[in-house]
């Protein structure tokens, strides 16, 4: 049985590093893109237009009834066959964008509707349109509201990003993975991979923590 | 203080045969109404009878089915067209409701924001006004409800007395034709429902109409121009406070009287 070898950790933590890095930069990525493109699917999914309803409810069903690696290889297998062409970074990407887009639009939606009637009632008794409530008072509230729950759903974003090693794309496992299979360190690569997510993801957890005891502490006049 | 009908007068709001239904249920049996410029109309009755339905339904936040509303002589949310209707658009809708002041039983306020930010938040989002002119008359009404040194505080920071002083200021902030109250006092612990009052009271000094829905006895009896008793979604009688306190005419009214009053 092979041992931890502090030498090969010592000699491949440059390249495993540099496949961190790969992850966070994808998790980084997807994270921006799914907040915005998150909200536009929630306020589909609650626009006054039935057929945008559907739409958004058939791909929120669409997503959440398959698997995350089925959707990776999908977007980077099948879709070249009718044209659509993409590296393995845009298409993980994608992939995950329009995976966790489904899940935190329905956290959006919870948030929403988690704001009370009087608050509809004020802004449209003020003369705001349902827009300009929506906008200043209702998704402001709201998305205090979800804050920690989109923590959560990013810890495991930067996790799942180690699935994107099916499409070659260089994070960390993927790169585990080129470089065990030349010297067959596994127990001391793959250790030294996992204490870097683990690296990562505990402060962004505590984070997480941290910023649900603020949320939930309601709004204060800061002290100075 | 005198309570004269105001024939003279030109009405603020009007109403004419509003009908509403909550399902099967008919909570406005046909409402006609009048407020005439810088009057006080209390409107008293038991719970579920229809006083905050017609009060939600004069600013569109409840719609009526049936029946015509006027605000300072537009007819609002609606036109008829050779007796069919044709809903208003929403933004001619909120512009409406932007002329009519609401304070709510629970507040209502939005509590991320500040009070300086409650009060600010329409008059710059809604009527396009600077923000420096926004937080100048906001300091003002402020001054007028008696909370100037509470600008930087959150909602949550303040009493219910106060939070319900910052209501009434927000509304004023839009410099609106009428303010509609919706039992502003009912939920506010007993010692903070005076604080309130006082600043209704001095509202109406200075001449604002208001539509007054309470159960405020004392205060419909020595500030309303008028006094409405409705039970059952009907006007039942309207009258000068003195003549409904003192001699009611119909008997539901004094059995209502009766039931409040000996409390």
């Amino acid at each position: 049985m092979e041992i931890f070898n502090l030498e090969i950790a010592i000699a491949n933590f440059g390249p495993l590093l540099a496949g961190l890095l790969m992850t966070v930069e994808l998790t980084l990525v997807v994270i921006v893109l799914s907040l915005v493109f998150a909200l536009l699917v929630a306020l589909g999914g609650i626009s006054r237009f039935a057929p945008l309803r559907w739409l958004v409810k058939a791909y929120i069903e669409a997503i959440r009834g398959t698997p995350l690696l089925l959707q990776l290889v999908y977007v980077y297998y099948v879709l070249p066959e009718i044209g659509i062409r993409l590296n393995s970074f845009t298409a993980g990407v994608i992939a995950l964008t329009l995976n966790y887009s489904a899940y935190i639009s329905e956290v959006y939606r919870g948030g929403i509707q988690a704001i009370g009637r009087g608050q509809h009632d004020a802004a449209a008794a003020l003369g705001m349109t349902g827009a300009l409530a929506m906008r200043r008072i209702i998704l402001p509230q709201a998305i205090r509201i979800v804050i920690p729950t989109l923590g959560n759903y990013f810890i495991g974003l930067f996790k799942d990003t180690a699935l994107c090693s099916v499409v070659s794309i260089q994070e960390v496992v993927f790169t585990a993975q080129i470089l065990a299979a030349r010297n067959f360190q596994y127990f001391t690569l793959y250790t030294v991979v996992g204490i870097m997510y683990f690296a990562v993801s505990f402060p962004a957890a505590r984070l997480v923590g941290y910023l649900e005891r603020v949320t939930k502490s309601g709004y204060r006049r800061r002290r100075s | 203080m005198s309570a004269a009908l105001p024939a003279n007068r030109r009405p603020m709001i009007e109403i004419e045969g509003l009908h509403k239904h909550f399902g099967a249920q008919h909570v406005l049996k046909g409402i006609d109404l009048s407020v005439a410029v810088g009057e006080v109309v209390c409107i008293i009755g038991p719970s579920g009878s229809g006083k905050s339905t017609l009060l939600r339904c004069i600013n569109h936040l409840e719609v009526a089915e049936q029946g015509r509303i006027r605000i300072d002589g537009q007819l609002a949310y609606r036109d008829e067209v050779g007796g069919a209707f044709r809903a208003h658009s929403n933004r001619e809708i909120s512009a409406v409701r932007a002329q009519v002041g609401m304070v709510f039983q629970h507040f209502n306020l939005f509590p991320h924001l500040t009070v300086m930010g409650n009060l600010i938040e329409a008059p710059v989002h809604v009527l396009g006004k600077s923000k420096e002119a926004a937080r100048q008359r906001g300091r003002e009404l402020l001054a007028q409800v008696g909370l100037a040194d509470k600008e930087d505080a959150y909602p949550e920071e303040l009493s219910g007395g106060q939070q319900q002083r910052v209501a009434i200021a927000r509304a004023l902030a839009m410099e609106p034709k009428a303010m509609l109250f919706d039992e502003v006092t009912s939920a506010l612990d007993p010692e903070l429902v005076a604080e309130v009052l006082t600043v209704m009271r001095d509202l109406a000094a200075r001449g604002m109409t208001m539509l007054v829905v309470t159960h405020e006895m004392n205060f419909a009896r020595q500030v309303g121009s008028r006094v409405i008793f409705m039970d059952h979604g009907m006007i039942v009688e309207e009258d000068a406070p003195a003549r409904i306190f003192g001699a009611p005419r119909e008997q539901r009214t004094r059995d209502f009287l009766r039931t409040v009053l000996d409390r």
